[in-house]
């Protein structure tokens, strides 16, 4: 199963999607996450740290300097240029840009193509770049569900409008999921819902998260059962992964 | 008056961007000089943040046209400042205002007339020897894409915001080298949603830079955000707005 998340800059997605990782991994899934953007930051939210994070090579470049064969194969490049994460999770970065000037983000390994390409016995969960690059260039069947994260700020619920109609237009085969983050009152929770005409998975704001992400460290290692996280336990309930347990 | 400002505006999702850029345009403007600001960011952003609302039509697209090999290219004669005249929209306190289209249900795909053209005009805007005399505040995407692609040509000087979280300083760190490398005259340091002593420490440590601009966490900014509305319309008396103000006094001086 491939699960990708998407939303605003800020709201959450790398959060989300590492907590998720880290708990299914838990659950005895084998987990892929794949870190999809070019900033990429999903090392933080697994719980690898930050330094060692900003320290990992991803595949695009990776197979640019050569580092793997001529034609590298994608369980090549997971092994070459995966890390392990806590609870099993393998963490793969799909290209990170280091320098000015740094050529075509399409050509060579993309994002994209190993959101298609991955699959196997693992649970893939893709962090995308902020907004809807990746989803709009995105193959067909690249992903099976697709987490739309929002916050209750206008500028946030409208990024999540344009992704919802994306993904709907473009890809009417993914189950889209919105989910309502640092949600502090029911007010939010509406403003959301109605904003985008759809039911929300709510993730409440979370002290505990926010001094996880102070810190460098991953929510599940700071207080694995504060509320964001059962709530992210809850989410992972409703995404019904459970069939495909290869463990 | 002196010099004009010529500033790019960039950091993690989230960190303030837009606010940093929307609230300096106004300040700058009402300063009494000539004020562009530049929206590069395919979601939406700068427009709210300046008190204009939500704009989503795609500007310049009457600017390009397609070449031989099928690209868009700025027509004939259409250099920095007659795209600035003829497309870009006035906003409060006289900025004017200049973005590409918005993202929509069909991606960038419908866009690319408007990006392409915007993307070839930040270069003439650039060199436009009338614009000698105009400030240009650029609100950049997300993250490190668009340093990298040189999207803000006209800047000299890079803000970079950054918010206490080691993942916004990770994001400031990778733009600091990058403008860099750009070869920016001045990079500076905004430190953003500081609620202490020890918030401005830690991101000056992990940037290993001092903050040119320290501003306090806000509970109007949160409000101005959840409205959709221009900080400096919602709240003009508020810490944020007053921090912003002494950072766009200070810039003339570089």
């Amino acid at each position: 199963m491939k699960i990708a998340v998407a939303g605003k800059g800020g709201s959450g997605k790398t959060t989300i999607a590492g907590t998720l990782a880290r708990l299914l991994g838990r659950r005895g899934h084998d987990v892929l996450a794949l870190d999809a953007d070019t900033n990429p930051m999903l090392g933080v939210s697994l719980g690898i740290g930050p330094e060692e994070t900003d320290l990992l090579m991803a595949v695009r470049q990776g197979v640019d300097a050569g580092h793997i064969g001529h034609e590298p194969t994608l369980e090549g490049m997971v092994d070459t240029f995966g890390r392990d994460a806590p609870d099993g999770v393998r963490l793969v970065l799909a290209s990170r840009i280091e320098k000015v000037d740094p050529g075509c983000p399409c050509c060579g390994v993309s994002p994209e193509q190993l959101l298609r390409d991955l699959e196997g016995d693992n649970v893939v969960i893709a962090d995308l770049e902020a907004g809807v690059g990746t989803l709009s260039r995105m193959p067909e069947n690249g992903v099976d569900a697709l987490l739309v994260i929002t916050e209750p700020t206008v500028k946030s619920i409208e990024v999540a409008r344009v992704v919802c109609a994306l993904a709907t237009e473009r890809h009417p085969e993914v189950e889209v999921l919105v989910v309502a983050n640092r949600v502090t009152s029911d007010t939010d929770r509406d403003a959301i819902a109605k904003g985008l005409d759809r039911d929300v998975f709510v993730v409440p704001e979370d002290e505990s998260v926010a001094d996880a992400d102070r810190d460098g460290a991953a929510p599940v290692d700071v207080d694995d059962g504060s509320p964001a996280v059962a709530a992210v336990a809850a989410l992972a309930d409703r995404l019904d992964v459970r069939s495909k347990v290869s463990a | 008056m002196g010099e004009v400002i010529r500033v790019a505006v960039v950091g993690k999702g989230g960190s303030g961007k837009s606010t940093v850029a929307g609230t300096l345009s106004r300040l700058v403007a009402r300063q009494g000089r000539k004020t562009l600001a530049l929206d590069s960011d395919p979601m939406p952003g700068l427009a709210l943040s300046l008190g204009l609302g939500h704009i989503t039509e795609p500007m310049l697209t009457a600017a390009v046209e397609k070449d031989l090999n099928g690209r868009w290219q700025l027509k004939k004669g259409i250099g920095g400042a007659r795209a600035v005249s003829q497309f870009s929209i006035e906003g409060p306190d006289g900025v004017r205002f200049l973005q590409f289209g918005k993202a929509d249900e069909l991606g960038l795909g419908t866009m690319f007339a408007s990006v392409s053209g915007f993307g070839q005009v930040v270069h003439r805007i650039a060199e436009d020897g009338v614009l000698s005399d105009w400030s240009i505040i650029g609100d950049l995407s997300a993250g490190t894409r668009q340093t990298a692609y040189d999207w803000a040509p006209y800047a000299d000087t890079y803000l970079v915001v950054v918010e206490p979280t080691w993942k916004s300083v990770l994001t400031g760190r990778r733009i600091v080298r990058l403008a860099e490398q750009r070869g920016a005259e001045h990079i500076h340091l905004i430190a953003n949603k500081i609620e202490s002593n020890g918030d401005l420490d830690v991101i000056e440590e992990r940037m290993d830079l001092a903050a040119r601009c320290v501003i306090s966490r806000d509970p109007m900014v949160t409000t101005a955000d959840a409205a959709g509305v221009a900080l400096i319309d919602h709240a003009p008396e508020s810490s944020a707005v007053a921090s912003i103000a002494s950072l766009a006094e200070g810039l003339e001086g570089d």
